[in-house]
């Protein structure tokens, strides 16, 4: 029965976990403290370690937290991450996404510093400053930076968070014998979408959307072990999901897949979502990496890497390339119904439609098409940001997760 | 002269019949051993980068998948000026070298967006019966294609 605007905006008969108020989709103002609380204190991906492979090579990072970065690997092949910023004048210091630079120099006054983030020359310094300032005092904002779990480069801008490991616990158990093998990233490609990260996020952790997916229905709905895949929650908000066998035949036009992945089994496929918006998307022969970069409530930049082994002759890499471009690429049958489905979120929970709940309500103890995903990642946001997701503006409310 | 009228009108029914989502009508146009392929670089990965590839079999499944999955149906308008037409092996095949917009026009209002620009490269078959497309490379410069699209270029 359809329902007035009084019943529309009734509390949901679910427990409080069960669903989340939609503002903490379109808040400006929850935004910006998930800036501050999540993005600012959590360990994201910028790139992979694949894209600096030699002294000197730079990559830049839009950080989600707002500030811009610099990947750099030094001439000791450490990694190290820095403000983009150059601290005279504030000018971007790198305007290319990649590069090579011995010295990073501003090319607005030719301030200069090196890979380890020190002030290596201030131009007619002593004239200026006389002894008042001096290199020593202008090095770049460095961010912490750690190598890991395949080989991805994580960064964190705060100066007291926890270890890369402590932020990932255990939660890469699936995959970790999976990632033993150098890689290399040979796709990459962004996306902007009107809509929330946290609505990207909630689609890459919950398969109930495979109703969307002629693909994933056709391949894995209707095949054995569909329905015994589990979601298992840890520490921090991440999560996984468990493997079954696609079978990528039964699609018109699709052939079984021949190259595979060190120690997954034909047709596997496992995931690993890590909070808050990063997705580890292993299928059959491609890791797919997603990162999550909102640049405001609802518009969201996505960073998509397809990788494959570094040690693929050409016809391997190739067939890996088939492989992700079929459902993955910009023309993939999967992701264009993806991002349709967030930008459709998006334009229906934009400020003042007067929508009000999302509801993750499934239970089928943790199997795929339980919402439990969800309300593991609601858990830990409401930890962090001291709101509960379902009630964010209601000040008496406690936290209790 | 004629074979070159009809290698340009070759192209530009091709881009006529993707319009208006005639796909049968497209693979007409296309020889029996046609490949199709998407392709770009990336400067952040410097690497060359696959985005589709087909053969003529692939893209009728791809065209014939088409309703089974959920889809942007905003028409797609693709501008083409043809550059260059270079006879590869005199009177058997040109390589024709166009400038490719793709264009997007809402259902809902009819807003027209820029969707992509790159380079179309197409090799052609000609023969007494008519020119065939039997290769063609879109050449993107764009690379950031919002939503994306199941419909190729």
């Amino acid at each position: 029965m359809a329902r007035n605007s009084e019943e529309w905006k009734k509390t949901p008969d679910f427990p409080s976990t069960h669903y989340v108020d939609t503002s903490i989709y379109t808040d400006e103002g929850i935004f910006r403290d998930e800036q501050e609380k999540i993005f600012n204190k959590c360990w994201i991906i910028a790139c992979h370690e694949s894209e600096v492979p030699n002294a000197f090579d730079y990559r830049t990072f839009n950080h989600p937290g707002g500030a811009p970065l610099i990947v750099v690997r030094g001439e000791d092949m450490k990694v190290r991450s820095f403000y983009n910023i150059c601290p005279h004048r504030g000018n971007t210091l790198l305007y290319e996404p990649v590069g090579n630079a011995k010295r990073i120099t501003c090319i607005f006054h030719a301030w200069s510093f090196n890979a380890h983030g020190d002030c290596i020359d201030i131009s007619r310094e002593k004239a200026g400053y006389q002894d008042r300032f001096s290199c020593d005092k202008a090095g770049l904002r460095e961010v912490k930076t750690d190598i890991g779990y395949g080989g991805f480069v994580w960064v964190n801008p705060d100066d007291e968070c926890i270890t890369l490991k402590e932020f990932v616990g255990d939660a890469m158990g699936l995959l970790d014998e999976h990632l033993s093998e150098p890689m290399e990233v040979f796709h990459y490609h962004k996306a902007i979408v009107d809509t929330n990260y946290k609505l990207w996020h909630d689609t890459n952790s919950e398969f109930y959307h495979d109703y969307m997916h002629y693909f994933n229905r056709i391949t894995g709905m209707i095949q054995p072990g569909y329905f015994d895949r589990k979601y298992t929650g840890y520490p921090n908000g991440h999560a996984s999901v468990g493997s079954m066998a696609i079978k990528y035949d039964a699609y018109e036009g699709s052939k079984k897949r021949g190259v595979g992945w060190p120690g997954l089994a034909p047709g596997g496929w496992v995931l690993i979502y890590m909070f808050p918006g990063m997705t580890y998307n292993l299928r059959t022969s491609v890791l797919r990496m997603d990162t999550a970069i909102p640049i405001g409530a609802n518009k969201l930049l996505i960073e998509f890497r397809g990788l494959g082994l570094k040690s693929d002759t050409p016809e391997q890499r190739a067939e890996r390339v088939r492989d992700h471009n079929q459902i993955w690429g910009p023309f993939g049958r999967n992701l264009h119904e993806d991002l349709l489905g967030v930008h459709g979120q998006g334009l229906a929970m934009r400020e003042r439609t007067d929508s009000k709940w999302v509801i993750h309500g499934r239970e089928e103890n943790m199997t795929i098409h339980d919402e439990g995903g969800m309300r593991h990642f609601y858990a830990e946001w409401s930890r962090r940001m001291g709101r509960l997701a379902n009630a964010p503006f209601d000040e008496k409310a406690t936290v209790t997760v | 002269m004629e074979s070159r009228q009809k290698t340009e009108e070759l192209i530009y029914q091709s881009s006529l019949a993707m319009d208006a989502g005639n796909f049968t009508g497209f693979l007409a146009l296309c020889d029996e051993k046609f490949h199709y392929a998407i392709t770009t670089y990336s400067p952040e990965i410097r690497k060359e980068m696959v985005w589709l590839e087909h053969d003529r079999d692939g893209m009728k499944t791809l065209f014939a998948n088409l309703p089974k999955h959920n889809s942007d149906h905003s028409p797609l308008s693709r501008h083409v000026t043809i550059y260059l037409v270079e006879e590869q092996e005199p009177g058997l095949t040109a390589k024709v070298t166009s400038a490719l917009q793709v264009f997007r026009t809402t259902l809902d209002g009819g807003t027209t967006e820029l969707f992509a620009v790159g380079k179309m490269i197409d090799v052609v078959q000609l023969s007494a019966d008519g020119p065939k497309l039997l290769d063609r490379n879109i050449r993107l410069e764009t690379r950031m294609l919002g939503f994306g699209s199941h419909i190729p270029f």
